[in-house]
């Protein structure tokens, strides 16, 4: 614009209106940077946002400046420090604005401050906590050449001198899994061969690693996100194998530390009380576990068979618990919960589960022949004599019906037959346990029901069933089966096991706390807590029957709430999830290679069918390893806390969580900068795709002391010394097709300094830059050229290149371009291609001009209001702009915009009232 | 930006030649003013790469300091095969190809037709196609295979027609 614009307020002229006397610079590279200095030095306060980690900008990855050919970071670091140090800059790292409204004078703005987790007064960079965090990726400050880990510093210099932890939340895994055990985690200690400490991860959340291993229904696998690639990582076996692994090797020892006087009962030794129990131990309670049984374990002993879950496997983990100093008082049942309280329990979690199984209603239920699932199983568990027929039918298609179809074929019967009512796709057990039942010669009977036993002298010696089709969703969102009429039919059978679920005892302990009318324990969702204070209650009891996870989720949820419970703290505060899920789009699966889940082993059918040895038979070292290098790491930081540990100035927080910052200033500076063009859309350069062609960004950060190969100037491709090497200018700059019709203005400048650092790096190194026309129009820059020419001996070629291909194993390119000056069309070969990229306006400040109400140029830049007179001011009053915001700039017109826009905002401030 | 960097005046600071102007308001020619002589055409041109004499950057060149008289006499203009392959790349949008066509219809209007691209068109005219002594038994016989006509004596009326449409001002309107 070269004409002035419409002020769009007044305020600024006369003072009016200006209500706050402190600034806003938005963007910590060189300009934001000097802008922030100079308003700061007038006497401003002044706040300093930038979204990454550091500030410094570009400026801090660049190498060498041109034409003097200083060291860029040695130019910036008493900057960065003075910024850092300066009592009037409040500098915002890893912040971005949120929203900003008002006018001149009187901007109110909200800026969004990522948590970093880490204690920004705490931390004093140290990096001990660097070495010891297992996640690596690429460092983006190094142009992704290099490699850093979740907790880093993007560069040795960097302001403030703090680390940053990047999570983007919480994975699926671990969002999903309602023990909520850190699968990220663990996987990530297997990645690395460290098992116990993968362990140690898991016993996090529950003692059941090996238990969970077996039997759990993997919520977390359905909704992993290596599903959306290709399969879902096998995440309950790798638990298993962390499980089995320890028991081959050593075992890790339990720390009993019970330092507290308040006793807690747990009335129930199944899944949910044990893990209660343990949480609570883990805290320091006295806890005593009361069990009817002889023996803990609830339906882990007496309902689950053992050829999934071997007795050894659960005594362990169950020992492990009690060795922390939990007591179990065995066959005693708890009839009252008051007698509890007054033999001195403060707090009592009732997780007694769900026994009694469920009838069919129909006629004969009680004749010989008929058995009920849990009796049958629990018989079997307890190691009594049954005898069973030949044809057995079994009703109902979870996990109990599954069970006892497998224990009556391991028990002679030839001919099983389950009878559901549904369709494939809604049996509630675990798929792979329905397809090893199939295997071991269980015949399913889908979408079928029972009407009518047949009995005969007391005896059973039949069934009738209906077939059915599935109608319309229930309540449950699963289809109701319909009976079709005249399909009725009957089969013979020796015994029927009624396994249609199980309902709590309608008499049990639990009733003396409110309940419903099925007998189940009513507990807060989340706290677990019934309406008798100090008493809690979680598992199948509240829940009816459902899976062992579940019951485990419950027993960590009820010891927190006890542990507040019994310090007197607010049971509610904080627990509702709040935490980010992180989403599919988050994770970034390009390129990652498909890869099946690992199998697992599992013994021959013909001999599982006669015994109750162990079905599967665990992954080995390798497969587990295998299988856990394709985790995608999806939150990156997998909360591991090895980080926790090594720092030792306790300045790591992994709770800590986003914030919003509200700023009242009157004057806002732009200092954005710019990004570089996406030079793989040139295709002819073959950018991303020919490994020797590199960006001059990753060619700063090659030569670079501080960068990848500490300052070696080698291919990246195989190590090798580069003979010759080629610059290719105006790359997505001056290109009227791509939409960057403009000149970058830099890239002349800096191909030079480049093509120079080669002659410097090793003078016999053939270099030669490849210009439609050199731009050196800054001081000093075209005795720059001149010398780069005469001195280095540099190549100059005036024309633009046609294309880039490799033509030899070894990498070596070759290039087209006409020599313009000799009318000559060549062909070159280069060990090397550096695309010097031209400047695009940066990602975000399109949403910052719309927070503004601000237009912003054809190309996307921040307009000025007149290019000649006022080549700082934007069109909005109190609003200024420096460096490359507005267009491309070097580092010392960018300088001298930030001295102007920061002169210019402090002419708004001055005229507030002193 | 500023106005000046983004200024799309290019006219007053390239050579503008009455032969630039007149190219410049054939179809396709609109941008040739814009050309900055890069180069990026000829090193991106299959032509080029194979006969030393052929640079598209230079034609334009040549158009743009007005050699109009040396440009549409040339046989360089015909060379160009119409791949468009400088087209896509040149990054002032300048239609190289569409250029050197309009050059080649002022060229042929003016009289100014290679000898060899003149035969090529009179033996087409005359035959109705550009290969007619290659007309073999073999191909006679391929053609019966693939169940097509062998007597290719329709094409003589057909030439006519066209003829007589297009050519000899017939069915003008
Ligand atoms: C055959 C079968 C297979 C299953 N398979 C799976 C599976 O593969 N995966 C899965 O996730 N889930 C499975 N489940 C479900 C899972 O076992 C339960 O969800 C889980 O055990 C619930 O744990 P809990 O602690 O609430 O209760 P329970 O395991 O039922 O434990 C309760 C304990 O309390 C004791 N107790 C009861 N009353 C008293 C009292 N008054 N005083 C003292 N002690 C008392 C009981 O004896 C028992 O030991 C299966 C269930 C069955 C029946
Ligand atoms: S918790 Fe673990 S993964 Fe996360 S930053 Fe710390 S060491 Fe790294
Ligand atoms: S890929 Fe890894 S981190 Fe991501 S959901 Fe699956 S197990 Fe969890
Ligand atoms: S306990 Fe179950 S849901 Fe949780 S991680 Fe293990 S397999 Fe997944
Ligand atoms: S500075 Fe040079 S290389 Fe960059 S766009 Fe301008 S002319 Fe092209
Ligand atoms: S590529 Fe375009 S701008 Fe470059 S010389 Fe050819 S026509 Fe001119």
């Amino acid at each position: 614009m070269t004409t002035e614009r419409e002020p769009k307020s007044k305020a600024s002229r006369d003072g009016t209106g200006i209500k706050s006397k402190e600034a806003l610079v938005i963007g910590g590279g060189v300009a934001g940077m000097t802008a922030a200095l100079d308003i700061a030095n007038q006497g401003f306060k002044v706040t300093l946002v930038e979204k990454a980690p550091s500030i410094g900008g570009v400026m801090a990855a660049i190498d060498k400046t041109f034409p003097t050919l200083d060291c860029s970071a040695c130019i910036l670091t008493p900057k960065l420090s003075e910024v850092a140090h300066h009592p009037n800059i409040d500098l915002l790292t890893y912040s971005e604005i949120k929203s900003i409204t008002g006018e001149t004078g009187d901007f109110r703005v909200k800026v969004h401050k990522k948590a970093r987790y880490i204690d920004e007064d705490n931390c004093n960079g140290c990096n001990d906590c660097v070495p010891v965090c297992p996640v690596e990726l690429p460092n983006e400050f190094d142009e992704n050449l290099g490699f850093r880990k979740a907790i880093y510093a993007p560069f040795p210099q960097a302001t403030p001198h703090i680390m940053t932890v990047e999570k983007k939340g919480e994975p699926a895994c671990r969002a999903t899994c309602p023990a909520e055990v850190n699968a990220q985690g663990f996987i990530t200690m297997m990645r690395h061969g460290k098992y116990d400490e993968g362990l140690e991860i898991f016993r996090r959340s529950n003692p059941f690693a090996g238990v969970l291993g077996r039997v759990c229904v993997s919520f977390c696998e359905g909704e992993c996100e290596r599903g959306m690639l290709d399969e879902s990582l096998s995440i309950r076996n790798l638990h298993r194998f962390l499980a089995d692994y320890e028991r081959m090797n050593e075992v890790a020892p339990v720390v009993a530390k019970i330092d507290k006087k308040d006793r807690v009962a747990v009335i129930g030794a199944g899944p949910g009380g044990i893990s209660c129990a343990y949480q609570l131990a883990h805290l320091g309670y006295p806890v005593t576990i009361f069990e009817e049984r002889e023996e803990p374990g609830g339906m882990l002993r007496y309902a689950i068979p053992e050829y999934r879950l071997p007795r050894e496997v659960l005594d362990e983990e169950i020992q492990r618990v009690l060795d922390m100093g939990v007591k179990l008082v065995t066959k005693t049942k708890i009839t009252s919960i008051k007698s509890l309280q007054e033999k001195g329990f403060k707090a009592v979690f009732v997780a007694t589960g769900t026994w009694q199984s469920n009838k069919l209603g129909l006629k004969g239920e009680d004749s010989e022949g008929v058995i009920h699932a849990i009796d049958f199983l629990e018989s079997t568990c307890r190691g009594k004599e049954i005898t069973i027929g030949k044809r057995v039918a079994v009703i109902g298609g979870g996990d109990a019906a599954i069970d006892s179809a497998r224990v009556a074929i391991r028990l002679g019967a030839k001919d099983v037959t389950m009878i559901y009512r549904r369709s494939h796709v809604e049996i509630p057990a675990i798929p792979s346990e329905v397809q090893d039942a199939m295997k071991e010669g269980v015949k399913l009977m889908l979408l079928t029901s029972p009407m009518e036993l047949i009995v005969n002298k007391g005896k059973l010696s039949g069934v009738r069933c209906i077939k059915m089709r599935l109608g319309e969703p229930d309540t449950s969102g699963r289809r109701r089966p319909v009976p079709i009429t005249n399909s009725e039919f009957t089969m013979a059978v020796d015994n029927l096991i009624i396994a249609v679920g199980q309902s709590a005892d309608q008499k049990g302990v639990q009733t003396d706390v409110e309940c419903s009318k099925w007998g189940n324990a009513v507990a807060d969702p989340i706290t677990l807590a019934t309406k008798t204070p100090g008493v809690f209650a979680g598992g199948d009891i509240v829940l009816g029957p459902n899976t062992v996870v579940k019951a485990v989720g419950h027993g960590n949820q009820a010891a927190i709430s006890i542990d507040r419970f019994l310090r007197g703290v607010d049971m509610m505060e904080g627990r509702a999830k709040h935490r980010h899920r992180v989403q599919s789009y988050e994770v970034d699966k390009e390129g990652v290679p498909l890869d099946a889940r690992a199998a697992m082993p599992k013994q021959g059918v013909d001999s599982r069918v006669r015994d109750f040895d162990e079905v599967e038979l665990g992954f080995n070292e390798a497969m587990a390893e295998e299988e856990a290098e394709r985790c995608l790491g999806c939150a990156v930081c997998c909360e591991c806390e090895r980080c926790v540990t090594a720092c030792q100035r306790d300045a790591i927080d992994h709770n800590m969580k986003d914030e919003v910052i509200d700023l009242h200033v009157g004057a806002l500076v732009l200092a954005t900068g710019y990004k570089l063009f996406d030079i793989s859309e040139y295709t002819q350069f073959g950018y991303g795709k020919i490994p020797n062609v590199i960006s001059a960004m990753e060619f700063e950060r090659l030569i670079n002391a501080a960068g990848p190969t500490q300052g070696h100037l080698l291919r990246l491709s195989d190590g090798r010394k580069p003979k010759s090497i080629g610059f290719i200018n105006c790359v997505g700059a001056r290109d009227v097709q791509k939409g960057v019709p403009y000149c970058s203005r830099v890239c002349c400048m800096f191909s030079i300094k480049n093509s120079v650092m080669c002659k410097q790096h090793d003078a016999d190194i053939d270099v030669t830059v490849y210009y439609a026309d050199i731009r050196a129009f800054g001081k000093g820059f075209e005795e720059f050229y001149e010398n780069a020419h005469t001195r280095f001996g540099v190549n100059f070629v005036r024309g633009r290149v046609g294309g880039v291909s490799q033509v030899k194993d070894n990498g070596t390119l070759r290039i087209q371009v006409e020599n313009t000056e000799t009318v000559k069309l060549m062909e070159i070969e280069h060990d090397l291609i550096v695309i010097n990229p031209g400047i695009i306006p940066p990602d975000g400040l399109d949403d910052l001009a719309v927070e503004l109400s601000m237009d912003l140029s054809e190309e996307g830049y921040v307009d000025v209001r007149d290019t000649i007179l006022t080549p700082v001011d934007t069109p909005i009053d109190g609003v200024f702009v420096c460096g490359c915001a507005d267009g491309p700039k070097d580092i010392p017109d960018s300088v001298s915009a930030g001295s102007a826009a920061a002169m210019r905002a402090t002419i708004v401030l001055s005229k507030g009232d002193e | 930006m500023s106005k000046l960097d983004k200024t799309n005046e290019h006219e007053e600071h390239t050579p503008s030649s009455s032969f630039s102007r007149e190219i410049e308001k054939e179809p396709g020619g609109a941008d040739i003013q814009h050309c900055i002589q890069c180069g990026m055409c000829t090193a991106s041109c299959m032509v080029a790469s194979v006969t030393e004499k052929y640079r598209p950057r230079k034609l334009i060149q040549k158009i743009l300091l007005g050699m109009r008289e040396e440009v549409l006499t040339s046989e360089l203009p015909w060379l160009c095969m119409t791949c468009r392959q400088c087209e896509e790349r040149c990054q002032e949008d300048v239609s190289l190809a569409e250029i050197f066509h309009a050059v080649r219809n002022i060229a042929a209007r003016e009289g100014y037709i290679p000898v060899g691209v003149q035969k090529v068109v009179d033996t087409v005219m005359e035959d109705g196609w550009m290969l007619k002594d290659g007309y073999s038994d073999f191909i006679e016989d391929d053609r019966d295979d693939l169940g097509l006509h062998t007597d290719l004596g329709w094409n003589n009326e057909f030439v006519k027609k066209i003829k007589k449409r297009f050519i000899d001002g017939g069915n003008k309107k």
